[in-house]
């Protein structure tokens, strides 16, 4: 910062003193502004651009110097600003007073020129040097936050990412909440066949397909803001409407669903080109689940679990290469149309479910 | 008599600063004699340390020795010191000569 942008609040109910002290200070090539009172100062002090260094006298009409200077330095907006407390030469009582309030430095009237300036050159070098290592703990800080942000985006979701961030600028423990029962969608994606693959296929290589039809899966999902909450063996479990309310879930859901099957589709057939034929199948079901952390204090899972899910990892199990069953609900409330596979038994429930199915 | 504080050296940045400077001295004798006819010691007391303050600050020594003297003159009410102090305060402002370096 140049002298001519390091700006001082003047602050001294006698004319004559306040004409000089701005003079003094422009002479210097620094900027000037005054105040005749208190209030005037608070007010100046809080305004926009806010002073560098203000130069107050203790003896002022109504609210006196002192009160200044302590609400000045309590007020976290002005805490920072440089107070320099002008009182009497003798009068040592005010300086106690000016310490316990936090002036950052006294001048004594009749002020002295080279002592005027000399304090705040050394103030403005200080104030400077302050800003600069503020300027550098914020940037340090951004950059962890980054640093963070990108490590942790590569495991979970980046919408989870932007809750544990939130979490953790709280000053809490990430996901700590307690569990919340939601109403969510939930779409699996799982690839038929993929088991036996595995078995003829290369451990390198096991990974390597999967990384390459998992790339194009993640992406379609955020894209239509689903999270990703678990990714196991070739199975995709993506949640909407959750952790965050998203009114049009289902419709984001389906259309989720048929982008993946599309843009899966290069990746299968380079599969199929190699003798590994495979194809994807979906499930897609709606309702009640509660979000939470599942597992034990050494390993958790954020998690959502509940009959939609259920219902969801079941109607996967039974979708074909390329089909997307749906239960009735879900599909109701996506406002689309599919054919009708009836009424069906779905294990581990009790009541037969109404599924739907959508080539894709 | 000594005369030699009715001469003032004032920086030269100064200079426009002190017709307004001169105007307000010359207004606070007037406020000056007016609390002294009321016996306003309070308001005396405190132009006496405004003049202390302020005059050394601008290079006016003689005028912040007058305050100090006016100051102690209000707090312990000696009228007559205070009326010799402002009687040679104007005296002071009618002879001040002011020189700019």
């Amino acid at each position: 910062m140049s002298a001519a942008d390091f700006r001082v609040l003047v602050v001294d109910d006698d004319p004559d003193m306040q004409r000089l002290l701005a003079l003094m200070i422009r002479t210097e090539g620094m900027q000037a502004d005054t105040a005749d009172d208190g209030d005037a100062a608070l007010a100046r002090a809080s305004a926009a651009p806010p002073p560098d260094l203000i130069l107050l006298d203790v003896m002022l009409p109504g609210i006196d110097g002192f009160t200044v200077c302590e609400r000045l330095k309590h007020d976290p907006a002005t805490a920072m600003i440089p107070i320099v407390l002008i009182t009497a030469l003798e009068d040592r009582a005010s300086r106690v007073r000016g310490i316990r309030a936090g002036a950052d430095d006294f001048l004594s009237k009749p002020v002295q020129r080279e002592e005027l300036l000399a304090r705040v050159q050394t103030l403005r070098r200080l104030h400077e040097t302050r800003r600069e290592l503020e300027q550098r703990r914020l940037a340090a800080e951004v950059s962890r936050k980054e640093a963070l942000r990108k490590a942790f985006a590569r495991y979970i979701s980046p919408r989870l990412v932007e809750t544990m961030m939130a979490d953790l600028e709280a000053g809490g423990t990430p996901f700590e909440r307690a569990p919340q029962r939601m109403s969510v969608v939930v779409l699996f994606a799982d690839l038929r066949g993929f088991t036996r693959l595995t078995e003829r296929t290369q451990v390198d290589g096991v990974v390597s397909l999967l990384n390459d039809y998992f790339a194009v899966m993640t992406e379609v999902a955020y894209r239509h803001d689903g999270t990703i909450f678990s990714m196991a063996g070739d199975n995709l479990l993506v949640g909407f409407n959750v952790p965050f309310p998203q009114p049009d879930a289902a419709a984001l859901a389906w259309r989720a669903a048929h982008e993946m099957a599309a843009s899966a589709r290069p990746v299968l057939d380079r599969w199929a080109s190699r003798g590994m034929p495979t194809g994807v199948g979906f499930g897609l079901a709606s309702g009640d689940a509660i979000l939470g952390n599942v597992g034990s204090p050494h390993y958790m899972n954020y998690t959502i679990i509940g009959d939609a899910v259920n219902v969801a990892a079941r109607l996967v199990e039974l979708a074909q290469p390329g089909e997307l069953l749906v239960a009735g609900p879900a599909l109701e409330a996506a406002g689309e149309r599919a054919a009708p596979r009836g009424r069906l038994p779905l294990r581990g429930r009790s009541e037969p479910v109404d599924v739907y199915s959508a080539m894709l | 008599m000594d005369t030699s504080h009715y001469k003032v050296t004032v920086a030269r940045d100064l200079e426009d600063l002190i017709p307004v400077f001169m105007s307000n001295r010359r207004k606070e004798l007037d406020t000056l004699r007016v609390a002294l006819a009321s016996a306003d010691f309070d308001q005396l007391r405190q132009l006496g340390h405004r003049m202390k303050g302020v005059g050394y600050s601008y290079g006016f020594d003689h005028v912040s020795t007058l305050g100090k003297h006016i100051e102690e003159g209000a707090r312990s009410g000696d009228r007559a010191a205070l009326e010799a102090r402002i009687g040679e305060y104007a005296d002071y402002l009618a002879k001040v000569e002011i020189v700019f370096e």
